[in-house]
């Protein structure tokens, strides 16, 4: 995109970021998990077995949403599954673990994972590919199940009985999970990985006493251990972790991510004392999933005014926008791309807020007659093609359909940066951008039309 | 508050299982009556739980040797009990949506709401929308609460509304939903009686649908 060439954009962005420095702009990170699949209509046990999918929708990931940093696989039963769970799999959403092997037996195990086991042959050659492909623009995520979630599969629901009645027990069973997340930070980090995230969501179900009791320790430990790899940390959490954010800065990570259920510039506070970067939170059902183009840009634009990123951004660090969580399969592809969109020029998106909001806002547009044209019209809607990947890539779709066509028809961008543009498209009934119109109708929206497709849609109308 | 009743109220706070025994069983030997056991010292107890947990000072492990000890009691006060001493604050269907394996909220709702003296049917996990629909006709059931962890299966909560309006029992039962994806804006849009954010809350929402 033409803006990205003079902005720190990507790999380098993000990296630096978790340098702790001041880059100029905001890095952010889709977690596209199974979402990842609907970018290509593959389902989420397709996109969680099997490889050339996998690839297919982490490349469509990273063509139309345009990240900084990318998750490869978010699923946190991988380790589950190779050391003995039952899983459940389900069409739309990553596995549930139904089988807790030491569920009445106080045994430790022993096993650590091997790169030939479960799924971690195909996992490591999509890291390796994608590394190849993407790794130089785009830093990568490698997801590991952190010792508590961990302990949790293999122990089940008991482990919360554990913490009064066997601590010995659950001492050793997290010290175990911990040598497994050790194992497969390396695995990960070896096959290309950038950053180690170690995701835990019962981090949030334990007191503040029971996490400096059985964790700090052990987290400390896998961080530490992925610094001297060479590589990033960070630490997931998910639900309301408020009470914890403390101790989990003492296991000092290079960076913190949480979900909406916590206050992100409070935490931040927190996280600034230890110089830790904090990344979030986007909602994932109230705004991605169930909310529209505006209510993703304006929760971005609100979020970064409140920590000040926006008018102050030359000196801002420590802070990555991402999904709370793992994105819920079906959210709509243009509440990504709005986040995008507000992410890459959080200044404009704010004006175009406002232009939208304004009640008093009355510019008198007129509609083209699309029943008495001359010539075909397409229209294209954008954000903003400068900064909006997904706006630039179907603005370029349109441009080169047109351009094949030899003057035989007509092209018109509309930004919504533009009041009078605002105006139209609200007139026009636009409900996503990007959105591409041929002679007044709706033909794509947030999806990329192919060149053959395309064309074969104006041709349609020329005859 | 005497001194018998703070202590087995204490033990329910602290979920001293083997202490919360022996305090009810001298409790009885003394000649307390038992429904002044079970309101004063357990169900006070629990209600405290419910408090701290909602503060934030509480997670889950507290709640469930909360919860543990409150059922031990429970099965040594029951055989003194008047039927009007059991309390009976209603009845309801528990249970986490069909494809939702997910079942530590639901479990913990399930056990406060017992705790606060409702009668819970434990539906289990990955429960279809016929079964919830057979539990309400069956029962006599008050409420119908649901949970889902997913954002993939908290739709099947608007199905299982649904099922419940095309076998008409949909007016006589209330429904309250809960978990991590859903909403009180969720609730309202499929036309739920009510949301809670956590087990503590789900039992002051049960309480506030039947009153």
């Amino acid at each position: 995109m033409s803006n990205s060439s003079h902005r720190p954009h990507g790999k380098e962005l993000l990296l630096a970021a978790l340098r702790h420095e001041a880059p100029g702009a905001i890095p952010w990170v889709p977690f596209a998990g199974v979402h990842a699949g609907k970018l290509r209509g593959f389902s989420a046990l397709e996109v969680l077995q099997q490889p050339e999918k996998l690839l297919e929708a982490l490349l469509a990931v990273n063509e139309l949403y345009d990240p900084d940093g990318q998750p490869v696989l978010f699923d946190l039963q991988v380790e589950a599954e190779i050391l003995g769970c039952e899983l459940a799999w389900a069409p739309f959403a990553p596995p549930s673990v139904v089988s807790h092997p030491l569920e009445t037996r106080l045994e430790l195990p022993k096993h650590l994972p091997e790169p030939d086991e479960g799924r971690l042959p195909m996992i490591l050659e999509t890291m390796r590919k994608m590394k190849e492909m993407v790794g130089e623009k785009t830093a990568l995520y490698g997801l590991i199940c952190g010792p508590m979630t961990l302990a949790s599969h293999l122990r089940g629901t008991e482990i919360f009985m554990d913490t009064f009645d066997h601590p010995d027990f659950l001492e050793g069973l997290i010290g175990y999970c911990r040598d497994v997340n050790l194992r497969m930070a390396e695995l990960y980090h070896q096959a290309g990985m950038d950053v180690i995230a170690v995701v835990d969501p019962v981090v949030s179900q334990v007191s503040p006493r029971h996490f400096k009791q059985y964790l700090l320790k052990p987290f400390t430990e896998v961080f530490r251990a992925i610094r001297q790899m060479g590589a990033y940390s960070s630490f997931f959490v998910c639900g309301d972790a408020t009470k914890n954010l403390e101790w989990m800065c003492q296991t000092a990570p290079d960076s913190i991510s949480v979900d909406e259920n916590i206050h992100l510039p409070t935490a931040r506070e927190i996280t600034e004392r230890y110089n830790i970067v904090i990344g979030g939170n986007i909602p994932l059902t109230t705004c991605m999933l169930l909310g529209t183009q505006q209510d993703n840009m304006k929760y971005v634009v609100d979020l970064l005014e409140r920590l000040g990123a926006i008018d102050g951004i030359d000196t801002f660090k420590n802070f990555i926008l991402a999904p709370g969580c793992d994105m819920p399969y079906d959210t709509p592809v243009e509440n990504t791309v709005a986040v995008v969109q507000a992410v890459r020029d959080p200044a404009t998106t704010r004006r175009m807020l406002a232009n939208y909001e304004s009640h008093t806002f009355d510019l008198e547009v007129t509609l083209p007659d699309y029943s008495r044209l001359e010539k075909p019209l397409v229209e294209v809607f954008t954000l903003d093609s400068d900064t909006c990947a997904a706006c630039g890539y179907m603005l370029s779709a349109a441009r080169r359909a047109v351009e094949s066509l030899n003057g035989q028809v007509d092209l018109v961008e509309y930004k919504f940066t533009r009041p009078e543009n605002v105006a139209r498209i609200k007139k026009m009934g636009v409900k996503n951008l990007p959105s591409l119109y041929i002679n007044g109708e709706l033909k794509y929206s947030s999806i990329i039309p192919g060149n053959r497709e395309l064309l074969e849609a104006i041709r349609q109308v020329m005859r | 508050m005497d001194e018998k009743l703070k202590a087995i109220y204490q033990c329910i706070v602290e979920g001293d299982n083997n202490g919360v025994q022996e305090h009810v069983r001298a409790a009885l030997e003394s000649g307390m009556d038992a429904g002044t056991i079970l309101n004063e010292g357990l169900i006070a107890g629990m209600a405290e739980v419910g408090r701290l947990f909602e503060e934030g000072e509480y997670f889950v492990p507290e709640m469930l040797i909360s919860a543990r000890a409150m059922k031990s009691a429970m099965a040594i006060l029951k055989p003194h009990l008047t039927s009007e001493q059991v309390g009976f604050a209603g009845r309801v269907a528990i249970g986490t949506v069909k494809g939702d394996l997910h079942d530590i909220g639901k479990n913990l709702v399930g056990l406060m709401l017992e705790g606060a003296g409702f009668q819970v049917i434990d539906l289990g996990s990955d429960v279809a929308p016929e079964k919830f629909v057979e539990a309400a006709k069956n029962n006599d059931v008050d409420i119908v609460a649901m949970s889902a962890l997913l954002t993939t299966t908290m739709v099947n909560m608007k199905s299982t509304i649904a099922a419940l309006e095309e076998a008409g029992v949909r007016e006589k039962v209330k429904v309250m939903i809960g978990g991590a994806p859903v909403t009180e804006a969720y609730a309202r849009q499929i036309g739920a009686d009510g949301y809670a954010p956590d087990a503590s809350r789900a039992v002051a929402l049960a309480k506030s649908l039947l009153s």
